[in-house]
């Protein structure tokens, strides 16, 4: 996901400690809450153990000097299992009087006097059968007892923790499930709460690709500032390109029309061969003027984003004209360009790339040209201009596009025709490549440019 | 050959004109584009050189407006600004050639003789009737090869008749195609310019329709 997406791991990686910390805290604070309730639950059940015990030691027919028994056995046939893990324990001034058949032949561990309050009082000690055991206390006065009586009841807590054991697992496996949930929806909610700026980085790549000139679409409160702001900076650079064309197109103006001024006086001068030298030093002047002007034009324009101009209307507006600029010249002009293909870049350097090279081949041909354009590999478009004229040896080739050749000076033309294509061409990232045409037997001129 | 040249730059302006004036054309000068688009509505112009950046009105409009109002004269736009969009833009706006500045005043007085040439529907640069032949580059007139010398007033006048020979031309045209707008003008001296053309070619080529004009026509 590239840049976006180190946003979205941030934003998912807060949610997982977030999530994980909150259902661990909540698993603990369960589980305590759980074993309390067991715990409760436990106590109140042995009390009423001890109570039962209470009442058993206490019943009528129990006398002083009598020995110490139990009215009755306890209901809970676990007392009766010899190491069942519940126990109970009558002792008096330190020895042991009385225990439950499950103690066997052991004591309840010692834990020295109980207070006299005649409350219930929890302490742990080693269980006989192994484990940890609960004993719960109270010193009882019978009345017909010379001294009272420490009644204790005993559980082991491998039941308790058995059970909160269990109650844990279940909630961990709940908790986590809860948990799997939470993060699927956290990543839902990144993915969804990203996806404008999936969508700004695709209209962003549009701009780029020249498929448009300004971010399009509506975007969150979030986004829409930043997408503004981008389009001010877009329209001011658009703008200001449009004014250094114009101050260019109008530097060429007040500049040449001097020259034509200047050019035409030199004509008349009595002065032969300085009016040669200054006829010569106006042409020049006039070809750096247009050199550069299209130089810095189409450099400005090859780095300007969201350029695109339709190759069909550009080339059609040339096969118009090239013929009705060489009127004595029977031209048949065969064209072929498919509609929908756009080159990435300004519609005036397209014209003036394709425009000179089908002045070349007006002046030169015999009669017919072919000017066709197609897609040419990823992002690429060709543009072909044959016609059936004497050609160029291939040796030649390679110095006509050198600057100011012509090898032909009867043919009027500035000379920098193809080496200003060529230019033009390489700013695009372009080539210019001249061969024989094979269909026509003359010229084939092939402009390979970025496509949009 | 009545020729209107619009170009806001005085210098070049006086240049054109001369240069023209010399061809021999006669003609009539604006120095921006509502002056311009004004004249040549209103006047009879054989040819037009436009500059594209004028003053008021820029020239593509004006050229529009005058083919929107069915003015068909050749019109050859002259611009500083010489990209093939611009090019485009103007021929299909109905410009009929385009020159770029700078640009030698040969190759403009080339130019213009083509389209006027091929506005009358002459193909070739030599124009003949009968004996009589028009070397339009050089403006030099011969009668079975033999040059004639003629003044640029009755030059224009032949000039005119041979573009458009076999149509009958009335004096008015005539006058109106021979002289520019600030010149003082005389139908009479039309007449005066067809007898002495008559007399200096020797041959019947030139007839007069009563009461309509003047046509061209080998005898």
């Amino acid at each position: 996901m590239g840049r976006v997406g180190s946003l979205g791991r941030r934003l998912l990686a807060l949610a997982v400690i977030w999530v994980l910390l909150a259902l661990l805290v909540a698993g603990v604070a369960l589980t305590d809450l759980f074993r309390r309730h067991v715990e409760a639950d436990l106590t109140r059940a042995m009390e009423q153990h001890l109570d039962q015990l209470t009442a058993a030691l206490s019943a009528p027919g129990q006398g002083a000097g009598r020995p110490l028994a139990l009215a009755r056995e306890l209901s809970d046939p676990r007392f009766e299992r010899p190491l069942s893990g519940l126990y109970w324990q009558v002792s008096q001034a330190g020895t042991v009087r009385l225990r439950s058949r499950s103690l066997w032949d052991q004591d309840l561990p010692g834990g020295g006097p109980v207070p006299a309050d005649g409350a219930l009082h929890l302490r742990r000690a080693a269980a006989p059968e192994g484990g940890t055991l609960l004993i719960w206390e109270r010193r009882v006065s019978l009345p017909d007892a010379d001294q009272p009586l420490d009644i204790a009841v005993a559980a082991n807590a491998a039941a308790l923790e058995a059970a909160t054991g269990n109650f844990a697992r279940v909630l961990a496996l709940s908790l986590g499930v809860l948990a799997l949930g939470l993060l699927a929806a956290a990543l839902v909610q990144v993915r969804l709460g990203l996806v404008p700026l999936d969508r700004l980085r695709a209209a962003l790549a549009d701009l780029r690709a020249g498929r448009s000139t300004r971010v399009q679409g509506a975007f969150p409160s979030e986004v829409q500032p930043l997408v503004d702001d981008l389009n001010q900076v877009l329209a001011d650079n658009a703008d200001m390109v449009e004014r250094a064309r114009t101050q260019a197109g109008n530097l060429a103006h007040a500049l040449k029309t001097p020259l034509a001024v200047i050019a035409n006086s030199a004509h008349g001068m009595a002065d032969a061969e300085g009016a040669r030298l200054i006829a010569a030093e106006t042409e020049r002047m006039r070809r750096q003027i247009d050199h550069h002007l299209s130089r810095a034009r189409a450099a400005a324009m090859a780095r300007g984003a969201g350029l695109r101009t339709a190759v069909a209307p550009a080339l059609a507006g040339l096969a118009r004209t090239i013929p009705r600029l060489h009127p004595d010249r029977d031209i048949a002009l065969d064209l072929q360009v498919p509609d929908g293909l756009l080159f990435r870049g300004e519609g005036q350097d397209l014209q003036e790339m394709a425009g000179n090279l089908l002045d070349n081949a007006a002046k030169w041909c015999e009669g017919r040209i072919r000017l066709s354009a197609a897609p040419a590999g990823p992002g690429q478009l060709c543009i072909i201009v044959a016609d059936d004229g004497p050609g160029i040896p291939a040796d030649r080739r390679a110095a006509v596009l050198a600057r100011g050749t012509r090898l032909d000076e009867a043919v009027p033309g500035s000379g920098l025709g193809l080496a200003i294509v060529d230019d033009l061409a390489r700013l695009y990232g372009g080539v210019l490549e001249l061969d024989e045409d094979t269909a026509l037997g003359g010229l084939s001129a092939r402009l390979t440019l970025p496509r949009a | 050959m009545r020729l209107l040249v619009v170009e806001d730059d005085p210098q070049l302006r006086a240049q054109l004109r001369a240069a023209l004036e010399a061809a021999p054309y006669a003609v009539d000068t604006a120095p921006d584009g509502e002056e311009a688009a004004f004249m040549g509505e209103t006047e009879p112009y054989d040819a037009v050189v436009l500059d594209l950046g004028l003053p008021k009105r820029d020239g593509l409009s004006v050229l529009r407006g005058w083919r929107a109002a069915g003015r068909s004269m050749p019109v050859l736009i002259l611009t500083a600004r010489g990209t093939w969009q611009e090019k485009v833009e103007g021929m299909d706006a109905g410009a009929d050639d385009y020159l770029a500045k700078p640009f030698r005043m040969e190759e403009l007085l080339a130019r213009v003789r083509a389209l006027i040439r091929r506005a009358g529907g002459q193909a070739a640069a030599e124009i003949t009737c009968g004996l009589v032949a028009l070397d339009t580059r050089a403006g030099r007139v011969t009668v079975a090869g033999q040059p004639v010398t003629l003044t640029a007033h009755e030059l224009r006048v032949l000039s005119y008749l041979m573009h458009h020979q076999g149509r009958v031309i009335s004096r008015t045209e005539l006058t109106e195609h021979v002289y520019a707008q600030d010149f003082d003008r005389d139908s009479n001296t039309i007449e005066v310019f067809i007898g002495r053309l008559r007399r200096k070619l020797g041959v019947d080529v030139i007839h007069t329709e009563r009461g309509l004009g003047y046509r061209l026509a080998a005898p």
